[in-house]
């Protein structure tokens, strides 16, 4: 664990010099949240039915849904990105030489990012607070956290699987995009999946962001018992271990297949 | 402690029959329709070597000689394809674990360096990745830092620093453990010649003299090797072509060479007492002849200088020509082993 944290606080503190740009995205999301307040707004009363039993208002359902796709995003992209980066300047390959594991490596370079991304949740969510009309449950925030955190570990398969083909033939093949893309229109992060057309209505539950997003909208937006959510936070650590497993077992084969190949850095 | 079963070893490192291909078009599509430059070329063909302990061994070579890939299987982030490798007794493929704990490797590339931290995080790092913790770790870290000369500057982002000063964070980051076998890449590679002599110096007083740290060194410079190392692999296309002390390789390539500036005047004496024959061709210049000669090594060099002033010949210079590359690699015969790479 302490490489993990070592890796982790390197890589945060080089991180934190882009300050601008750091600042920037902090305030853009702030800015966004403006249109998404105003569109919300608009389409309350055609969205109220159908959101009914995940949230009462339409902006706090779209705000929830966008805390779910930064961690779909973060997730699915920012092991294949590290490591694209990481081969070009040989940097990879260097850490690869120290008695450091692969796994807390992957941690202590994707700790920054995903630390990143609860900040962002946060300033969100309390922005979203502060402009809607209905309640945030507060107290739920520990529970919300485990589910988010369960759904990055989902989509930790993924971003392990592109980043494996990164390491081997330097492409994610856009898996990356392709699945965040899906994700968010199929997983309810929008919209709910009744108003998908029915031939795609099937395929949402499909996608562990629609078991993740009800249970979280409903443990923090309708303040509902845990049990009620238990069958869907049960889904979603059947897709979080799934994806673990795969994802980890495609990069131990990748790293092996790239210490053959020579693939490791870029000549 | 590390389990890894270990070869009892008198020599730090051990390479047999170590053959390695590497496919120079990766491209997945291409290499499906079997498109040229998508089979396997060789690069390092049935090489065979033994470091000994506390010693500083060259891999010398051109570029593409399979220098950096041969290191690159010492450190374990690549697998032979056949034969085999042990470092301090241990087998690289079958224990890579064990053996990362007992070599450091100082890459050729800065960017390998995190470039908006300083250097203390950078060594930091690298002493955290090696198990070091707390007290101990930043004692290890200050010391590696002041070793380089690097202590009064630790506090900046190495993205500020020199070319030479990013080198010696590398070594500084490879030294912090103080393991007891150090792989360097071509560590003059991007520095003036005033940095690569300090380096220079640095390697040998320090590193080999000072922590008896066994190093491997790869270079393309003969005259780093000639400078640094006790004894030196010669590698060409893949393949070693000699391996010997620097000096039997100099003397293998003709000896040593040395440049003399005499007066014009006595350039017939000269040539008598450099055995050069009246056709070797000589550069005049303000009444000052230049010669080239060759030496049977450098001891001579004395004895012949001697032998000038004696004869009366007014010497202005007198210095050694550094030995090239290509004149050892001709004095080998490097020619056969790549006639018998069949993608050289």
């Amino acid at each position: 664990m302490h490489r993990l944290l070592a890796v982790a606080r390197a890589y945060s503190l080089s991180m934190l010099t882009y300050r601008t740009r750091t600042l920037v995205s902090l305030i853009s999301v702030l800015v966004a949240v403006i249109p998404v307040y105003f569109v919300a707004g608009a389409l309350q009363p055609l969205a109220a039915k159908a959101i009914a039993s995940e949230s009462t208002e339409y902006f706090t359902y779209l705000i929830v849904g966008s805390v779910a796709s930064f961690v779909v995003a973060e997730a699915v992209s920012a092991i294949p990105s590290l490591i694209s980066s990481y081969i070009t300047s040989g940097t990879l390959e260097q850490l690869l030489t120290t008695p450091i594991r692969w796994p807390s490596l992957l941690g202590g370079l994707s700790a920054y990012g995903f630390g990143w991304v609860a900040l962002r949740a946060l300033v969100l969510l309390i922005t979203a607070w502060v402009w809607a009309t209905s309640t945030i449950a507060w107290p739920r925030m520990l529970e919300f956290t485990l589910i988010m955190a369960l759904l990055a570990a989902a989509y930790l398969g993924v971003g392990l699987i592109a980043g494996a083909l990164m390491l081997s033939i330097r492409s994610s093949l856009f898996i990356p995009q392709a699945v965040g893309t899906l994700s968010a229109l199929l997983g309810t992060v929008y919209f709910p999946a009744d108003v998908l057309p029915p031939a795609f209505v099937p395929f949402a539950a499909l996608v562990p962001t629609t078991p993740a997003l009800r249970a979280a909208r409903q443990l923090l937006l309708r303040d509902q018992a845990l049990s009620v959510v238990l069958p869907d936070i049960a889904k979603l650590l059947a897709w979080a271990v799934a994806g673990v497993l795969i994802g980890g077992l495609s990069f131990h084969l990748a790293l092996v297949h790239a210490r053959r190949a020579g693939t490791l850095t870029q000549y | 402690m590390s389990t890894a079963p270990r070869t009892a070893a008198a020599a730090a490192i051990t390479m047999q029959g170590v053959t390695k291909s590497f496919r120079a078009d990766r491209a997945l599509w291409r290499r499906l329709r079997g498109a040229p430059g998508t089979e396997p070329r060789p690069v390092l063909d049935d090489v065979g070597l033994s470091v000994q302990r506390g010693e500083i061994f060259g891999l010398v070579g051109a570029n593409g000689a399979g220098k950096t890939t041969l290191l690159k299987i010492l450190s374990t982030v690549l697998l032979p394809d056949r034969g085999s490798v042990t470092v301090d007794g241990i087998d690289v493929v079958a224990h890579p674990a064990a053996v990362r704990t007992r070599l450091a490797v100082v890459p050729a590339d800065e960017r390998a360096l995190f470039w908006r931290v300083s250097a203390t995080e950078n060594v930091r790092l690298f002493a955290s990745l090696y198990g070091l913790r707390g007290a101990d770790r930043d004692d290890a870290v200050e010391r590696a830092l002041d070793l380089v000369g690097l202590s009064h500057v630790g506090r900046q982002l190495v993205g500020s620093f020199s070319s030479g000063m990013r080198q010696r964070t590398l070594i500084a980051r490879a030294l912090v453990t103080r393991p007891p076998i150090l792989i360097l890449d071509e560590p003059t590679r991007s520095l003036d010649p005033v940095t690569a002599r300090e380096l220079r110096r640095f390697i040998r007083d320090v590193l080999c003299d000072q922590l008896g740290a066994t190093i491997v060194l790869a270079t393309h410079s003969t005259e780093e090797a000639l400078q640094l190392c006790d004894r030196a692999a010669l590698l060409v296309r893949g393949r070693v072509v000699a391996t010997d002390t620097l000096s039997n390789l100099h003397a293998a390539a003709g000896g040593a060479r040395v440049r003399v500036r005499v007066d014009a005047a006595h350039e017939a004496r000269a040539r008598v007492l450099l055995h050069l024959p009246k056709d070797v061709i000589s550069a005049a210049t303000e009444g000052l002849v230049t010669l080239e000669a060759t030496l049977p090594d450098v001891a001579h060099a004395p004895i012949v200088l001697d032998a000038l002033v004696r004869a009366g010949v007014r010497v202005t210079e007198f210095a050694p020509v550094p030995l090239s590359l290509a004149a050892l690699l001709e004095s080998v015969g490097a020619a056969a082993p790549i006639e018998s790479l069949r993608h050289a």
